[in-house]
Parts: C-alpha cells; structure tokens; sequence
C-alpha cells in the first residue's frame, strides 16, 4: 500500500509535463526509478507510523479496488465451517475482472499455492477464510509476503484478537473479524463473501453493514426484487476498518448513488455524525440502527437528524428508501399530489402520507381547469380521482398538467390493473410521458402480480414501483428529507436571528 | 470572548476551592455571565438580610435554602414563593430552616437565596450532558412529568443551529403546549431557542462544564422572552 502511494504520488507531475513541455521526457523515468529505490528500504521495516492518515483511506480502497486478491483457506479442516466457506468464497470470486490467487494451506484445492509467499506482491487485498486458531497465525504471514489489507472472517472474543491488534499497529488494514461476508463490488465481480449464490445486480446503492446476516438479507432482497447495488461490505467486529472510514470512502465513490448502512454503536460517535453530515451533502445516507428501547438511541436519533441522514425502521423499508432515492430527484417541499383510478387505494394513500408527516398539495387554478376543462368528469382535488375507465390518456394530460404546477413537490401515481380498464400497454404509455419531467413520482400498484407487471415497465423509466401506498409515502418521505439538505448551509451558531416561525419557515420552502 | 474569558475565571475559582458542583446562585451567575437570562438572587446568611434583599430586589420574592448537601431543594420544602411583605420573608425564613432540621438535619446550610419572583408560564427543561462516543449533547423537554414521566425529551449534539433548536422542540410530543392550544397565546420560542443555542455553545466552548440542567426554564408568551429559574452546573472531573 504504501509503496503504491509513492509510486502513484509522482505520476500524474510528469503526465502534465509531457503534455506541455515536449523535451521533459526524462521526468518520466524518474517515478520508475524511484519506486525501484525506494523498494528495498521499504521492506524490511515496519512502516513508520507518521504516513498512517494517507495509508488509512488507500486501506479501505483496496477494500474494493485491490490490483489483485488472495484467498486463503485450508480445505478439508476437520472442524468449524471454515472450509465451506472458504469454497463458497473461491466460487464466488470466479466472476472477478481481477487476478485471483488461491491459497490452500492444506494443498487440496486444485491450482491453489500452497503458501502465502507465492503470491507476494501480486494481491493487494487477502481474504482470510481460515479456521479461529489458523487465521491469527498467518495474518503476519500475509502481511509479510505484501497484502496489506485483509478480510478476516471468523470470529473472536476480544481478548483473542492480540495478533490481529498488532498487525493492525504495523499498518495492515483489517475489515473484521467477523466479516464473513466481506466485500463486494459489482461493477469488477469482486466477491469475497463466504454466502452462496450471491449474483447481484449492478447499480447505484452501496451497502455498510455491521451484521453478517443483515447484510445478506439485504443483498438477497435486493437481488429477487431486482435493485442494483454498487458495493457491499460486512464490517463484523470492526477492529480497524470502520463505518465512519467507509463513509468517507463511499461519499466519493462515483459507482455510489445512495449510502445504505445497517449499523449498531460506533466507537466515536461525534466523528461519526461529522462523516454522516459531510456524506449527505454529496448524497443521500439511508440509516437503520438497531437498539430504540435505550436512551442512548435518542442520541443516535439526533445525530441522524442532524446530519439530515433518513433513518429507517426495517430492512424492507431500507431497500424502498434507497431505490427511490437512486431514481428520483430529491424532492424539495413537502406536498404530495395522489393520482389514482381507484378510491380505495388513495384514500389509504391519504392515511399513509399522514403518517409519514407529508401534507397534500393543492393544485393551482390554472392546472386545476386545465384538467377539468377536458375531463369534466374529473374532480381536480387531491387525491385526482381518474375512475376505473380511465386509460394512459387521461394520465398523460393529468401528468402534464400536475408535474408541471408549483404547488405540487411530488407525486403519487397510483395504477390499479385489474380492478380497471388499465393494461401493460397503458404503463408504458405513462412511462414515456414520465421520462419527460423531473419532479419526483413514485408508483403504487397494490397487489402481487399486476405489482410486478408494472413494476417491470415504469422501473425501466427509473420510477420506483411499491405494493402498497404506505411503502410508497415511506419513499416520499425519504425524497423529502433528502431534499431538505439542498435547502440551505447553515452557520453552525447563530444567536441572533430575525424570527422564523414554523409558518415562514415553510414560505421558505415554498419559494423555492 | 469577553463572555467566555468571564466564564473561564469564574469556572477556576470554583476549581480553587476544589469543588465540582456549583451551588444554584454560581450556576445562575455562569450562565447569565454566557448571556443567557436567569432570575435575580442573592445570598442571605440571616433573616436580617434576607428582609434587605428582597426590599431590594422587590417584592414579591422567593426564597430558597441554599445548602452544598441539598440538591433536590423542594424536596426537604427548603422553596417559599411568592413572598410579597417583611413579614412573609421572615416567616419563610424560619419555615424553610425548621424543614430543612427536619427533613436532612445533617445538611450544612448556608443561608436562604432570596430570588426574583416571575409570574407563571410555560416550564421547560434544557440541559446538557456529555456522551462518552457523541461528546457535548444538549437535552430539551417540557417540564414537570413531561420530562419524570413519559421521557418526552429530544436531544440534540452541539453545536445547534436556529432549526436544530426548532426541531428539537418540534419533536417532544407535548410541543402544541408551546404553541398555545385552546386560545392561549403561543410561547416564546424564539426566546428559547435562544437558550438552547446558548447552552450548547457553552458546552462546546467550555469544555470543563460536565453537565447542566437549567430546570425549568419559564417560557413567556411570544415576544416577552424566557429566562432559567434555577440551573444546577457540574464541573469536570480534575
């Protein structure tokens, strides 16, 4: 890791030279030179500890971009479930872009080394899915032969993780123990983790979780119900590698729309928010966190709300917030038009967004007789009620006339199937007319299998689809917080203010 | 700076005399030291000055026992309010020494604070602890059982900007009490706002200050302020 730094810092310098000044053509040897210099003394030292704040953040993206990834295993160890899992881990890295090297300590994997030192200085990332006792024996091995960043998958009580502590002083990044699930990367097919069958699909969510089985549900989740994840990582124990580290890392990342993560205590709290609050400006932070019984969690809630990060009840919820967040726009104000074919299904949407603290839009007079004046019989209120015969038509020109008035920060489109006239090919006349606006929409379409007919159409056009109007306003509510952040940068302290009452507070947001 | 400068001073010289917590009139001298608006008192040793101070603070008054061992001071019912003559002064006075013999007759009491007396409103609580992994956290809730009851408190880390104080406020369920209910006027929440966005940035100046609690805080209709009837501060450890 190190030495890459050293090698990497010099070489954009003489980049921009040769582009410039023609006869500068020794500068460019002079990175290769150096790094063949300053390879030896390098070396045999531990690296000194004044360098750690740079080598940190290259530790966690060699997490998820190493050059090239060793797997070490003992196959066939008589106890414990280490050689499974090393199996599954070994399968799932066959979808790497990258270079995989298999290390099997007991030698029976076919094309496997059998030590560590075969692989020196080709991996940057090793994943330790070793038995307890094997795993702290060979973490100096690893970190000897040159992989300097590790995923150790078994677990440990505190007082056992002596070995692991110590390489961590002499600068080896660690992710775990505990993290049997790893890290993933979909866009290289980077997979370490040790669950089988695990082919996701590619997109903008990055997931942090702190459980292993947490972890898995979600990527499991998101995989049946086909929503794309840009990078995963289990923290386990998280003796190093943190979710503030993790954070920082993913708000930079361009692969990563939204930052999911699944977390319990931090060690620093106030770092931690800090991250968040920084994170969310860049994008937007979905947070579920287990433990609302205890005191300390009003706390947690705080610094949530303070860093404007949207903090979900559950896994499901996590994955309706994050897949809403990664298709729509942020969505600046609060008031949220309904347009349903049906009464049922909107009256229930009323209720929904109540809960979630959205309040109805009204529609200006001018969009109000714009639809009335071609639809007589349809009431301009809110929710729009369409009745069961209405056809992509009638939605095209209460769309155009809805998505374009002031008054209203979004929408909730709702299509029933078979209780009306409406079919897949209504849907993706819809879907044609919502590719055309920017505010934000979301689609409910109760039921099962009508759920995933229109699902499979208005996703293609980036509208995320829910089963139910309460999942969907939860959506909403998420686009709303997120929309918040835009809003203003507030100083920090300011005692003197002119008031601001709630009232013109939400003038505010209205002007907008 | 100046403000912080005053404080620091105020906050060693307490340390001087090896102390960690402050008696109700040191906390109430800090915090208006910190521009946060706090009910006059003043020390009385004896019945003979508690009757002067209270002519000069005016009548009405009230009067607290002020004892290093009491903390709780309604509790041994060491508070007489609304004391509006000479005589109702040294009647309190004898009362609240005879309650305090009786209810913790150990107690090394210094006298009576004679105070300011304010007319009912709206009563909060801010306080401010720090959390070993968050650090200076400031605690808002209404007061009385609102608070001891249903935990109706919201927190926020300092430093607070004008909304997190808002939203805090916006977040205990009891909040339409502040925003006045049955054709009461609202409350001042500007005012206190204020308070809460003074408290944490105390806390994030002056990191010597382990905890405060300004209980309660009346909150007056809108436009006519908020001001700390009592406060308890605790210094750091060393």
């Amino acid at each position: 890791m190190f030495r890459r730094l050293f090698k990497k810092k010099p070489a954009p310098k003489p980049r921009k030279h040769k582009v410039v000044v023609k006869p500068k053509k020794p500068v460019r040897r002079k990175p290769i030179k150096s790094k063949s210099i300053r390879k030896k003394p390098i070396k045999p030292k531990a690296v000194p500890k004044r360098v750690a704040p740079i080598r940190k953040v290259d530790g966690v993206k060699a997490l998820f971009e190493p050059r090239g990834v060793v797997i070490v295993g003992a196959s066939g160890a008589k106890t414990g479930t280490a050689p499974t899992l090393f199996k599954s881990a070994v399968d799932n890295m066959r979808t790497y872009k990258g270079k995989t090297y298999i290390v099997d300590l007991n030698r029976e994997m076919e094309g496997a080394f059998k030590d560590v030192k075969k692989v020196r200085e080709k991996a940057e990332l090793a994943v330790l899915a070793l038995p307890q006792d094997l795993a702290l024996k060979n973490v100096k091995k690893v970190a000897d032969a040159g992989v300097r960043t590790m995923v150790v998958s078994p677990s440990y009580e505190p007082a056992q993780r002596g070995a692991l502590l110590e390489a961590t002083r002499q600068g080896v990044r660690i992710l775990g123990p505990n993290s049997a699930m790893g890290v993933i990367n979909t866009r290289t097919g980077l997979n370490t983790s040790l669950a089988r069958e695990m082919m996701l699909q590619q997109g903008g969510i990055a997931i942090i979780s702190q459980s292993n089985s947490v972890g898995a549900a979600v990527l499991d989740l998101a995989r049946i119900r086909g929503i794309g994840i840009s990078k995963f990582v289990s923290l386990g124990d998280k003796i190093d590698v943190d979710e503030t580290e993790l954070i920082n890392y993913f708000s930079n990342d361009s692969d990563t729309r939204v930052i999911c993560i699944g977390m319990g205590d931090v060690r620093d709290g106030r770092k931690f928010v800090d991250a968040l609050r920084a994170a969310t400006k860049k994008k937007p932070v979905v947070v579920l966190r287990a433990g609302i019984t205890r005191l300390e969690d009003k706390i947690y809630d705080a610094g949530f709300k303070q860093a404007r990060a949207i903090r979900v009840r559950d896994v499901e919820e996590m994955l309706d917030v994050a897949s809403a967040l990664a298709k729509q726009p942020p969505m600046v104000g609060d008031k949220i038009m309904v347009i349903s074919n049906a009464h049922g299904p909107a009256v229930l949407a009323m209720d929904a967004m109540h809960c979630e603290g959205l309040t109805l839009a009204k529609l200006d007079e001018k969009t109000a007789k714009g639809i009335s004046q071609r639809y007589p019989n349809i009431n301009a209120a809110n929710p729009i009620e369409l009745g069961i015969e209405a056809r992509a038509k009638q939605y095209e020109l209460v769309l155009k006339n809805v998505l374009t008035d002031p008054n209203v920060d979004g929408v909730m489109l709702i299509n029933m199937l078979k209780s009306s006239l409406l079919d897949v090919d209504d849907i993706r006349a819809i879907a044609e007319v919502l590719k055309k606006f920017k505010k934000p929409v979301v689609d409910v379409a109760m039921g099962g299998e009508s759920y995933v007919s229109v699902r499979d159409v208005l996703e293609g056009a980036n509208v995320p689809v829910y089963d139910s109007p309460e999942r969907a306003s939860r959506a909403l509510r998420a686009l709303c917080i997120y929309g918040r952040v835009k809003e203003k940068t507030e100083a920090p302290v300011a005692p003197k203010i002119a008031k601001k009452s709630k009232a013109t507070k939400k003038k505010a947001k209205r002007k907008r | 700076m100046a403000a912080k400068k005053n404080v620091l001073e105020f906050i060693s010289s307490i340390k001087a005399q090896k102390r960690r917590e402050l008696s109700e009139l040191e906390a109430k001298n800090l915090i208006s030291l910190w521009g946060i608006q706090t009910t006059r008192a003043e020390l009385a040793h004896d019945v003979s000055e508690a009757v002067k101070l209270a002519r000069e603070i005016k009548y009405p008054v009230v009067l607290k026992v002020a004892s290093p061992d009491i903390i709780h001071k309604s509790d041994v019912r060491g508070v007489k309010v609304g004391l509006s003559s000479e005589f109702d002064v040294k009647h309190a006075f004898e009362e609240i020494m005879a309650n305090v013999r009786a209810y913790k007759p150990n107690a090394n009491v210094l006298g009576v604070t004679v105070q300011e007396y304010v007319p009912p409103a709206k009563e909060v609580v801010v306080g401010m602890i720090r959390d070993k992994t968050f650090g200076p956290t400031v605690m808002f809730g209404l007061g009385g059982v609102w608070v001891d009851v249903m935990k109706d408190i919201s927190f926020r880390l300092a430093p607070l900007t004008r909304d997190d104080a808002l939203e805090m406020m916006l977040e205990v369920k009891g909040y339409l009490l502040l925003t006045g209910t049955r054709g009461a006027p609202p409350a001042d929440t500007e005012a206190l706002a204020d308070i809460i966005q003074k408290v944490g940035q105390l806390a994030v100046e002056v990191p010597e200050i382990a905890e405060m609690d300004l209980n309660p805080v009346f909150v007056f209709d809108k436009g006519k302020g908020a001001i700390a009837v009592d406060a308890r501060i605790v210094l750091r450890e060393g």
